[in-house]
């Protein structure tokens, strides 16, 4: 299960995984950038005193190879292999970097994550966005450092000079006979061609400022996964490539060869708005001439290889030259590879962000799921009737915090659903969260429940109701559309028809200077009943954009 | 505000059919080359493309499908950018290369016409709920485009001696290799109201694969628009 990291967090790696052979992946994105992701290898002083542990893309790997780089893949912009164990003991920190190429700044990117897997299963990520940056031009996104045992850290420091200043920042003191050779090794560089090869004998400023403290300061970010409960929201298995938000380079249909997108706000380029977006001054688009099927092909269809024009009859639908780029194979099996079970090993896997499977072989204990929530099961799997019981029903008829539940039990993979909504697996260690009954989808039998009452006046009915689980397990909770996780602080408010759960040692209030207002305006703002949660830093809520 | 749209521009052709975001499909028309997509799941279209719904040779090879009115089909032809979506359902391209594919009737959106397919009832799911009672196989060289509700699993079926169980609505399509066959998991409890929700599953056993979706939802959207 992926921990989802914030700024500022860290975490041993043997925490994590237990393996030393991860897989590192970054991606980031932005209209019209080009980034160059690269790994440097540090010494205790944080400087890169050996340059062959500057892994990036004119030098794909370290001399032991304990750092490589694997190049675009499985919807990371770039990705490396680290072998922990091979790494030598001079390196004591690996800092993993994103640099804009060419104009632009970080403030542009979309949002972009850097995630480790191990063993085909992500283990952590830390994803970040555009506006937790500004001018910069580099990004330091995260750590792997040596303190006793290797730790990863989330960085997300800034950097406003671009490359430059981040070697200049790690104390680039190397000589120029390491210059790294050009040209030569440029099939590597994809993506960023015309890239001066960095310099690398800039003046070694010896201890810059900004150089960041072995393990980043503990930042005040909320420490909502400091607790032991585990809330992971995204976790996107590595095989299926979460689709990389706004294509970056949509080349306007219509306008063959142009193949820098221009809707990047880079300065200083000007290029012509895309046809079909209305500029009036849009010359290059001639309105489609009469008669599609003319040799010459129409502008609708400028990049198209000949599509059925070169007299061919085309008896297949695969039209020809094309998939060119294309992340498409023939066959059924390639096209839907991306849609992949995806390996096993624990009980609770999280397949995709709607889909999510339980091992009822490991750990041993039946599993209790909403009635018809099953989608899919192999082994001998048994389903029966999981009843309240007689006071049980009464209490549920009550507080309307009823779950129709069956029990599942014996050997085999099942996998749970439903009206695809998010599912999001909460791991409890011993504490306890509330949810709302009918947001959940399958807990492990180990946990107990009750139902608990929530009070204050002016509820309409008396009282809230919800339902606690406290123990030992894993409890899948289903949101509609993607939820909010907020860290509890001294004004944490949430309509309480949209809070679907929260760590239970917050403590819930009635917020009635809301209602006030409400009761003084003579319209109704529809806010009937906020809560307002209290409680010690650790504990969250979760919030879903849709109202019950 | 060109900026902000700039992104959902369409991407150049590199194929008959691709994907436009998750949930629409886009496919390039050209003469000679017709598409059968389900009845009301053009949402634009760019050129000159011409629809037929209900074309006679589709209703004889699908005259039993559903209800047994006629398939759901439409038959387009023409030159230009076609674009499909089913309220919202992610769509799933395939290339089938000479594979085949047996699609739930419900979550096939559209293929080309010139591949070889057929309407058939699952054998021994006789008196089924609602759906998963006609399927559509298809083969050939060509494109097919399924909707599935969320983010689909594909899952192997091994041909161990371990058989794999989907809810009938939750399943979208599989090999049409697999033996299929019902189950009832319903005991004598399960009559007098306690069953577990789960009353049938449909069993699949030998090599290949089945794609399930997320969801149990399996309404069909589209037949109330045609």
């Amino acid at each position: 299960m992926a921990r989802e990291f914030q700024r500022g967090h860290k975490a041993r790696i043997s925490d994590l995984t237990a393996g030393t052979d991860l897989y590192v992946g970054v991606q980031i994105s932005g209209p019209g950038l080009s980034f160059d992701i690269s790994c440097f290898g540090l010494d205790a002083d944080e400087r890169l005193s050996d340059d062959r542990y500057f892994v990036f893309y004119n030098q794909p790997k370290s001399p032991e190879e304990s750092l490589q780089l694997l190049g675009a893949q499985a919807g990371d912009t770039e990705s490396f292999r680290v072998t922990l164990d091979r790494i030598p003991p001079q390196i004591k920190k690996l800092s993993f970097t994103a640099t804009i190429d060419g104009p632009g700044q970080m403030s542009q990117i979309a949002p972009g994550y850097i995630r480790i897997v191990a063993g085909g299963e992500e283990v952590a990520r830390y994803p970040f966005s555009g506006s937790e940056f500004s001018t910069e031009r580099a990004v330091m996104l995260g750590d792997f450092y040596l303190k006793d045992v290797w730790r990863f850290a989330a960085v997300g420091q800034g950097f406003d000079g671009g490359l430059d200043a981040l070697l200049r920042n790690f104390g680039g003191e190397v000589a120029e006979e390491e210059t790294p050779a050009p040209a030569a090794q440029q099939p590597q560089a994809g993506s960023a061609p015309g890239f001066a090869p960095p310099a690398f004998g800039v003046p070694a400023t010896p201890e810059p400022a900004q150089a960041p403290a072995a393990p980043p300061p503990p930042a005040p970010a909320p420490q909502v996964h400091a607790a032991q409960t585990i809330v992971a929201p995204v976790n996107t298995p590595p095989g299926g490539s979460p689709v990389p938000p706004p294509a970056p380079a949509p080349a306007p249909y219509g306008q063959p060869g142009q193949q820098p997108p221009p809707y990047g706000q880079a300065p200083g380029r000007t290029a012509p708005p895309p046809p079909g977006y209305g500029q009036p001054q849009a010359p290059q688009n001639p309105p489609p001439p009469p008669g599609y099927g003319q040799p010459t092909p129409p502008p609708g269809h400028g990049r198209q290889p000949p599509f059925g024009q070169a007299g061919q009859p085309a008896p297949h639908g695969a039209p020809q030259g094309a998939p060119q780029g294309a992340a498409q194979n023939p066959g059924v099996a390639a096209a839907l590879q991306k849609f992949r079970e995806t390996p096993t090993g624990q009980r609770w896997t999280q397949q995709n962000k709607k889909l999510v499977r339980v091992d009822l072989g490991i750990g041993g204990q039946p599993v209790l799921a909403r009635q018809g929530s099953m989608v899919l099961y192999q082994g001998k799997v048994d389903f029966s009737y999981k009843g309240a019981g007689f006071a049980g029903r009464i209490v549920g008829n009550a507080t309307g915090q009823e779950m129709q539940l069956m029990r599942c039990t014996g050997q085999g993979q099942v996998f749970l659903a439903e009206n695809s909504t998010m599912l999001h697996p909460i791991e409890l260690q011993g504490d306890a969260v509330c949810v709302s009954a009918d947001n959940v989808l399958a807990f492990d039998e180990s946990l107990t429940y009750e139902v608990r009452r929530i009070e204050g006046h002016g509820i309409p009915g008396g009282a809230l109701f919800t339902m606690q689980f406290q123990g030992t397990g894993t409890i899948v909770v289903k949101t509609h559309g993607t939820p909010v996780v907020l860290p509890v602080t001294p004004t944490t408010f949430a309509d309480c028809n949209a809070v679907v759960a929260w760590s239970a040692a917050a403590q819930v209030v009635v917020s009635s200077q809301v209602r006030m207002r409400r009761n003084s305006y003579p319209g109704d703002t529809g806010e009937s009943v906020n809560l307002q949660f209290r409680g010690a830093p650790g504990n969250f809520i979760v919030v879903q954009p849709y109202e019950v | 505000m060109t900026q902000q749209l700039a992104g959902h521009a369409p991407a150049p052709v590199t194929a008959r059919m691709e994907n436009h975001g998750n949930h629409m499909l886009k496919v390039a028309m050209q003469t000679g080359n017709d598409l059968f997509a389900r009845v009301g799941s053009m949402v634009a279209y760019e050129g000159f493309v011409q629809y037929e719904p209900n074309p006679p040779a589709v209703r004889q090879i699908a005259k039993d499908w559903l209800t047994g009115e006629g398939a759901p089909l439409m038959k387009c032809s023409g030159d230009g950018l076609l674009y499909l979506a089913d309220y919202g359902a992610n769509v799933v391209v395939i290339n089938l290369d000479g594979d085949g594919i047996s699609v739930n009737a419900t979550n096939l959106l559209a293929f080309d016409a010139h591949l070889t397919w057929g309407v058939e009832r699952v054998k021994g799911l006789a008196k089924f709920a609602g759906q998963g009672l006609w399927n559509t196989r298809i083969s050939g060289q060509g494109w097919v485009a399924l909707t599935s509700r969320g983010k689909p699993i594909v899952v192997d079926c091994g041909g161990g001696e371990d058989e794999t169980y989907v809810d009938p609505d939750a399943l979208v399509a599989w090999s049409p290799n697999l033996k299929v066959k019902g189950k009832r998991s319903f005991r004598a409890q399960s009559l007098i109201g306690r069953g577990s929700g789960e009353a049938y599953q449909m069993a699949f056993s030998g090599q290949g694969i089945v794609v399930v979706q997320p969801s149990e939802d399996s309404t069909d959207r589209l037949r109330f628009r045609g």
